[in-house]
């Protein structure tokens, strides 16, 4: 992390991190991203090796996503790790290495409780500790992302393979080398938007190969960008936080969050609840909306929202989005009132702000 | 008149204008007879970063002394800056609306926020000085 400092970042705490906030100017890291590439040390995820002989039996059982499709060099995309109530206790990223060995990425809060829960459910659902091992390596590893359409050009400059160019989103490439040295893997991936959009790339190796990695692609014409920026880039995605937007007493159909769900898996942990939400309908819905243009009042965690004198919802993320000119967020609101278009309002330090409900991704 | 310093600390290098006063609460003032310009120093725009949205008080406002007058938000903080006086809002810098980050380019000049008329006579004695202000940055950042 003092390499950070290094470079110019303001430090925050972040899950108990000391992280990069920004580098001086978050606007400007986030427009970097969208219009040429930056770098971020995203450590602060929970990484874990897995191993056994049933882990694929394991997680069948205890994630919201079907993954009998889930193949050898191919992340899973977000899959939720629910209560028995169906709430949402992580979003999580499975890495299909080989048969017999995992990886996985999971949010930086719960890093000590995904495993603790994981283990758990391993005991009860009667496997051994043969049978899947989860191994917290977050401490002895980085992960550094790459996010941006110049990406490419980037990874040219750190000598990565030129397959990784090929790989399709969520696809990797194990142990690929990167300056000379190898890595455990560089995967097509990000939570910016721009791993959809033009290119992300994301690599997985030990501390001291990730720290020459970042200070390289800075060198390289990375921008280095921080926290900050990294959230109101998932914002305009419309992508979800965990203990922001989504927490144990939120359920994934309320949260509209459909990628980690196969509705109908059954014998997995909290499914049953999830098919009983979706048929019988849920009170509210998780919805975006952005302010008028030149509004730049940010709506915050907590914000209420309004349909003229009645109060529907509130807001979980807000932002100012660059992109749109205009403050951005994302809330809950009576699923009455969540209808793409619909006009409401929203409270900022007393002060009512135009907001039309918009579909993800904002931008 | 004074002249300018940069206060170097540990943290940055904050300018100090050798034109103006300042208050505790890091607003400059320009005084001529009993209007006060007031705009947020060169430290107080470094400590917010990058400020994306002000709400400024309109023509004809009466602010009192100490209360908020107008409000900066970066994307992650937000700040009021008080009135430095009692009195009436004569103008406010409507640039800023479309271009709040003139604020952080040109905290002095162009970023100024707003002018008061003060309904009584103006006790400079108040204010601190630019060394006072200087001598205050220094010891937030020791």
């Amino acid at each position: 992390m003092d390499l950070q400092r290094e470079l110019g970042g303001n430090l925050g705490e972040f899950a108990g991190w000391i992280t990069s906030m920004d580098y001086g100017n978050p606007v400007e890291e986030h427009v970097h991203t969208r219009t040429s590439v930056t770098v971020f040390d995203v450590s602060h995820m929970g990484r874990y090796i897995i191993r056994g002989d049933k882990i694929y039996e394991f997680f069948q059982k205890v994630v919201s996503k079907d993954l009998r499709k889930f193949k050898e060099g191919h992340m899973s995309g977000p899959v939720l790790l629910l209560n028995e109530e169906g709430g949402i206790k992580d979003d999580i990223m499975l890495y299909y290495l080989k048969d017999d060995e995992w990886l996985a990425v999971v949010n930086a809060p719960n890093v000590v409780s995904d495993r603790e829960w994981l283990i758990q459910l391993r005991d009860r659902l009667g496997f051994s500790n043969s049978d899947v091992e989860i191994d917290d390596v977050t401490g002895k590893t980085t992960l550094i992302a790459v996010q941006g359409p110049k990406a490419p050009e980037i990874m040219d400059a750190l000598k990565a393979p030129e397959d990784i160019k090929k790989l399709e989103i969520l696809q990797f490439l194990p142990n690929a080398e990167v300056l000379g040295k190898e890595a455990t893997l560089i995967s097509r991936s990000g939570w910016t938007g721009e791993e959809v959009r033009s290119y992300g790339f994301e690599i997985w190796t030990d501390v001291n190969h990730g720290r020459e990695i970042f200070k390289k692609a800075v060198e390289s014409g990375a921008k280095p960008a921080g926290l900050i920026a990294r959230d109101s880039l998932r914002l305009e995605m419309g992508y979800l936080l965990v203990g922001e937007d989504m927490g144990e007493s939120t359920n994934p159909i309320e949260a509209r969050y459909w990628l980690p769900l196969t509705l109908g898996k059954t014998d997995c942990i909290g499914c049953d609840k999830v098919m009983k939400y979706y048929e019988e309908g849920v009170s509210r819905f998780r919805v975006g909306f952005k302010f008028k243009k030149g509004d730049r009042s940010i709506p915050r965690h907590g914000s209420k929202i309004f349909a003229g004198g009645k109060e529907v919802g509130y807001v979980t993320s807000g932002t100012y989005s660059p992109m749109l000119k205009r403050s951005i967020g994302m809330g809950y609101v009576k699923t009455t009132h969540a209808y793409i278009g619909f006009k409401l309002q929203v409270e900022v330090r007393g002060r009512l702000h135009e907001a039309k409900i918009s579909e993800f991704p904002l931008i | 008149m004074a002249s300018d310093t940069t206060v170097k600390t540990k943290l940055g290098e904050y300018l100090v204008k050798g034109d103006r006063l300042y208050t505790k609460t890091d607003e400059w003032l320009l005084i001529e007879n009993s209007t006060i310009t007031i705009g947020i120093t060169d430290y107080a725009q470094k400590k917010l970063k990058y400020i994306v949205n002000v709400e400024l008080p309109e023509a004809g406002h009466k602010v009192k002394k100490g209360e908020p007058a107008a409000t900066l938000e970066s994307v992650k903080s937000v700040a009021d800056v008080y009135a430095p006086v009692d009195g009436e809002i004569i103008e406010a810098n409507e640039d800023l609306i479309d271009a709040p980050e003139t604020i952080n380019k040109d905290p002095y000049g162009n970023g100024w926020l707003f002018k008061v008329k003060a309904s009584e006579n103006i006790d400079e004695s108040e204010f601190l000085t630019p060394e006072q202000y200087a001598e205050k940055i220094r010891k937030e950042e020791t």
